[in-house]
């Protein structure tokens, strides 16, 4: 039977959309990824929301290669068009 | 020790009598995903097909709907049960 993990390895070298804890989000292209859910990505993108004077703001920070440990992953999904 | 070995086959039984059917899936952070349940580990790592988002209650609407293949991983997950 296919396991969870043997369906993310379907997204290996595609566009991925990771959200992480404490409301942040990364794009970018998944490298690797292990069984703890370590992940590599290129080309990402951190998304991280805050709440300021009762309005969602959101800040982006772009890096070409991240590490993200996987202990901070929540889920993981392709990223959908808009 | 056969009580435990009953108890762990009635979960593990559970878990793959509801592939294939639609499930709720809670997390610790209070997100609610609702979908097809696609596979799932002894983790709890899952995967779901047609997923939607809600806040704690799929009462409390619609927060996104994904198209792909969602997987959840697993030391996150609070409870699966049908929907």
């Amino acid at each position: 039977m296919e396991t969870p993990l043997d369906l993310l390895k379907l997204n290996l070298d595609e566009k991925v959309f990771v959200k992480l804890r404490g409301a942040r989000e990364m794009t970018g292209t998944l490298q690797a990824f292990d069984s703890h859910c370590n992940i590599v990505l290129s080309n990402a993108t951190e998304t991280i929301y805050e709440f300021l004077e009762g309005e969602l703001k959101s800040n982006t920070k772009s890096s070409e290669m991240v590490f993200v440990r996987g202990d901070s992953v929540t889920l993981i999904t392709t990223p959908s068009e808009e | 020790m056969s009580t435990s070995e009953s108890k762990t086959t009635a979960s593990a039984q559970f878990l793959s009598n509801i592939i294939g059917q639609s499930v709720v899936v809670k997390l610790h952070n209070g997100m609610l995903y609702q979908g097809v349940l696609e596979s799932i580990d002894g983790f709890m790592n899952i995967a779901l097909n047609q997923a939607t988002e809600h806040y704690e209650t799929d009462a409390n609407g619609l927060l996104h709907r994904y198209d792909g293949d969602v997987f959840v991983r697993g030391t996150q997950v609070l409870y699966i049960s049908e929907a």
